[in-house]
């Protein structure tokens, strides 16, 4: 399997599915990467480099820079999409989503709803998140909480290059919108990444990434490789974490959650968002109720605290949940009398 | 105060850290004398009485007779003078605290006896769980400081779970429960997501387990994933066979009758498993000839108007030859080997309540219908439930028979801190061979020693057995 970097399995996925399909089309501020410098188009390339090149394979037409309008951006997909296209939609920071809100939750996520199911809304909305660049309160936040919360919307959060290739096709290829997180963090991972052009990965499945039986842990996104590590620690101690990466949010996998539950009887969730109904509150309290009684301690949510993302560096990195934090975490779930 | 006195939890013994009250013997408000019987308290290890040691009245009865357990210490009840007013009693009750109840000062005592008159003692260094009121300005929720305060729980070094600190009841009742380390099971098989199906994890490894190929199956689960019931339910049942004859069996309900262990059978099963667990032991296998013992004791009974058993002449040969190989002689404590001058010898009864072992003292020193005397008072008070902490604290060896039920031979575990226990097997008749070669029948007794290898080995163990042996072959020497 060839290595890419997260990035890249982006750029890759999105130019195989619109190689494929001529349906696809991707639309978002500066993602041409260049457009009206003097260098021309493709001379910088978007901010993430996340659509280098598609504009030189692609054209115009099927690359569109938009104007600084995050409602316009995501009005133009809901459009495009109920006409038929595939757009897939760059918000740069998923701190703006606020200002095109309307269209992504009132629209997108509602057209199947209101017309009654005679009609479709193929839409990607792909947008980068999270925290650890320093870039402040507006820059810095995961918003999936939010959008997990909206009916009518799948909420996807890969954490390796190849999970991007698998889940990015799959949401390319679905009938309804579908947002797609991918963490600003994570871009220069790098992986082993599937060369298969048909590579998909299903809503819905999350994927054990460690085995052990006496904590599951349940994650995403960037915090997923924190708890690898932890289980990795922990292993040598004969401490054994089962590490789920749910992969999405919405569809959520209760199956994978609770039968690992029923086996470890210890339950950590550990998200980037603040705790206040967040999606670590909300799997604590799946457990809570559906597998109370296979439980030998209660279920321990680490989220960061309930305040704006800080800039200070070191405010930022007290601020995410850390390493250090996660085993704290198992071994007070661990020690409960 | 007019003569208020706590009655108070004893401490019996080292080990002791709380006790029941199987019963009382006298009610609230009744009077009592001296030496009369108060309560049947129950430890981990024995049943035993507690007798006033002065004459007063039980004021307030503070905790029924039930399955509770209590900690040393605690107040059980109040005895005054029959005039005390309920008033004093309640002042009493209130600003009571615990003793001290270090092990130093009361072990070794046998006799069961009230905790000394309750002087406004510091507080106990060791968490004290007497109920109390606590003052703080922590914050902590109502039910929490309720709790706290019933189960005399210290809040200070509790580092409350709420937000900014605050102490909630899940705190407090962490507090009252010792920390344990998790039993755990440690790492498993990653099985990794494959193309060939879609199964969720459980349903991968339980595959993997039972060696089910996923490819064929078609899932029930969310979005058509193979769930863990779809590979269970080809998980092949194992088949009985087809009955020979007649109509097919049927099974009844045959349900368990759970009855948890009570405190006896709870204390013999921890510490039999401890023995077997950490104990290294070996068996020495032998029999000896007893033929001359049985038509002695048959005679010494009538000479000395003695009623010993067999078990008695077996208990006096294990003491002499315990004294003759004090190697053997022995208890075993840590890293250190205690040996003995004399030998007390524990005898295995079965009581109803379960298995105890009380000891005939110096069983070297005892002549053959001492012994037997000794014994015989030991199993009447096993039987009916009364032997008391001193008739079963220490003993350096061992004696397990089980004869009587026709066993031939068992090996027994042995009882710490002791190193070693014979287990005897039952009077047989043998066919040998004789002096002049024709086939004659003696009767012979099996026994097997256990023995601890940490402390003795198995040449000295060999050779206190062969001086037992030689002992019941020529049992004169029982009377030397």
């Amino acid at each position: 399997m060839p290595k890419m970097m997260y990035r890249d399995a982006v750029v890759t996925t999105i130019a195989e599915e619109m190689a494929r399909d001529e349906n696809v089309v991707c639309l978002g501020e500066d993602i041409v990467g260049g457009m009206g410098t003097p260098g021309g188009p493709e001379a910088i390339g978007g901010i993430w480099s996340t659509s280098t090149g598609l504009f030189g394979k692609f054209g115009a037409d099927r690359v569109i820079d938009t104007p600084i309008s995050e409602s316009a951006i995501m009005g133009a997909a809901a459009g495009l999409a109920l006409s038929g296209k595939r757009p897939i939609a760059e918000l740069m920071f998923a701190d703006f989503i606020g200002v095109s809100l309307d269209q992504i939750w009132n629209q997108l996520a509602k057209f199947r709803y209101m017309f009654g199911g005679k009609t479709k809304c193929p839409a990607v909305i792909r947008m980068a998140y999270g925290a650890g660049y320093n870039a402040a309160a507006q820059h810095s936040q995961a918003v999936h909480q939010i959008l997990t919360g909206m009916p009518g919307l799948k909420v996807v959060m890969p954490s390796t290059p190849a999970d991007v290739k698998g889940l990015l096709r799959t949401a390319i290829r679905d009938d309804d919108p579908v947002i797609f997180l991918e963490h600003k963090a994570l871009y220069g991972m790098s992986g082993e990444v599937p060369d298969d052009p048909e590579y998909m990965i299903p809503f819905g499945h999350a994927r054990l990434s460690r085995a052990g039986q006496d904590v599951t842990i349940v994650s995403t996104g960037l915090l997923l490789g924190f708890c690898e590590a932890v289980a990795d620690r922990l292993a040598a101690e004969g401490i054994g974490c089962d590490v789920i990466d749910l992969r999405t949010t919405s569809p959520l996998d209760e199956e994978t959650i609770l039968d690992s539950v029923e086996v470890t009887g210890r339950l950590i969730v550990v998200d980037e968002a603040p705790p206040r109904c967040s999606l670590a509150g909300d799997i604590c309290a799946l457990v809570a109720e559906k597998a109370f009684a296979a439980l030998k301690a209660p279920p321990l949510a680490v989220n960061p605290p309930h305040t704006p993302v800080p800039f200070a560096r070191e405010l930022e990195s007290a601020y995410l949940p850390s390493v250090d934090k996660i085993e704290a975490a198992v071994r007070k779930v661990l020690s409960y009398r | 105060m007019a003569n208020i006195r706590p009655f108070c939890m004893p401490k019996w013994g080292i080990e002791m850290t709380e006790g029941t009250i199987a019963e009382w013997m006298v009610k609230e408000g009744d009077a009592f004398t001296k030496g009369q019987v108060l309560c049947l308290i129950e430890t981990a290890k024995i049943t035993n009485e507690v007798e006033a040691e002065y004459d007063a009245v039980l004021k307030r009865l503070l905790t029924p007779a039930s399955e509770d357990a209590h900690p040393v210490g605690a107040l059980l009840g109040v005895f005054a003078d029959a005039d005390t007013p309920d008033a004093e009693i309640d002042a009493f009750i209130a600003g009571f605290k615990p003793a001290e109840t270090s092990v130093a000062a009361k072990s070794g005592s046998s006799a069961p006896a009230s905790a000394p008159a309750a002087a406004p003692a510091p507080a106990a260094a060791e968490p004290a769980r007497a109920p109390r009121k606590i003052v703080t300005n922590r914050a902590i929720s109502p039910e929490a400081l309720k709790l706290a305060e019933a189960e005399g729980v210290d809040i200070e070094p509790i580092a409350g779970s709420d937000r900014n600190g605050r102490i909630t009841y899940q705190d407090v009742v962490q507090a009252t429960r010792p920390e344990r380390a998790a039993a755990l099971k440690g790492s498993a098989t990653l099985i990794e997501d494959s193309a060939e199906a879609f199964a969720s994890p459980l349903a991968r490894r339980l595959a993997a387990t039972h060696g089910i190929a996923l490819s064929g199956i078609t899932g029930t689960g969310p979005r058509g994933r193979i769930s863990k019931a779809d590979v269970l339910a080809l998980v092949k049942p194992t088949t009985a066979a087809a009955p020979v004859f007649g109509a097919a069996f049927e099974l009844v309900a045959n349900p368990a009758t759970v009855q948890p262990f009570d405190k006896i059978r709870k204390i013999v099963a921890k510490r039999l498993t401890e023995a077997k667990q950490t104990i290294p032991h070996f068996y020495l296998r032998s029999s000896a000839r007893v033929d001359d013992l049985i038509a002695l004791r048959k005679t010494a009974n009538v000479v000395l108007g003695a009623k010993a058993s067999i078990n008695d002449y077996i208990v006096k040969a294990v003491a002499l030859a315990l004294v003759r190989h004090p190697d053997v002689n022995v208890q075993v404590h840590g890293d250190a080997v205690n040996s003995f001058a004399h030998a007390d010898v524990s005898i295995a009864v079965a009581s109803p309540k379960g298995l105890v072992t009380p000891i005939v003292r110096q069983a070297d020193r005892m002549h053959i219908a001492q012994i037997a005397a000794t014994t015989r008072a030991l199993i009447d008070k096993a039987q009916a439930g009364k032997l008391g902490y001193e008739d079963m604290d220490g003993g350096t060896f061992s004696v397990s028979n089980l004869g009587m039920f026709g066993i031939e031979n068992f090996d027994a575990i042995i009882n710490p801190p002791q190193g070693a226990i014979l287990a005897v097997g039952g009077v047989n008749r043998v066919a040998v061979e004789a002096d002049n070669g024709e086939i004659a029948f003696e009767s012979r007794i099996s026994f097997t020693l256990s023995v601890d290898h940490r402390a003795i080995d198995g040449a000295a163990g060999a050779q206190f057995l062969q001086t037992f042996k030689n002992l019941l072959e020529a049992p004169e020497g029982l009377f030397a």
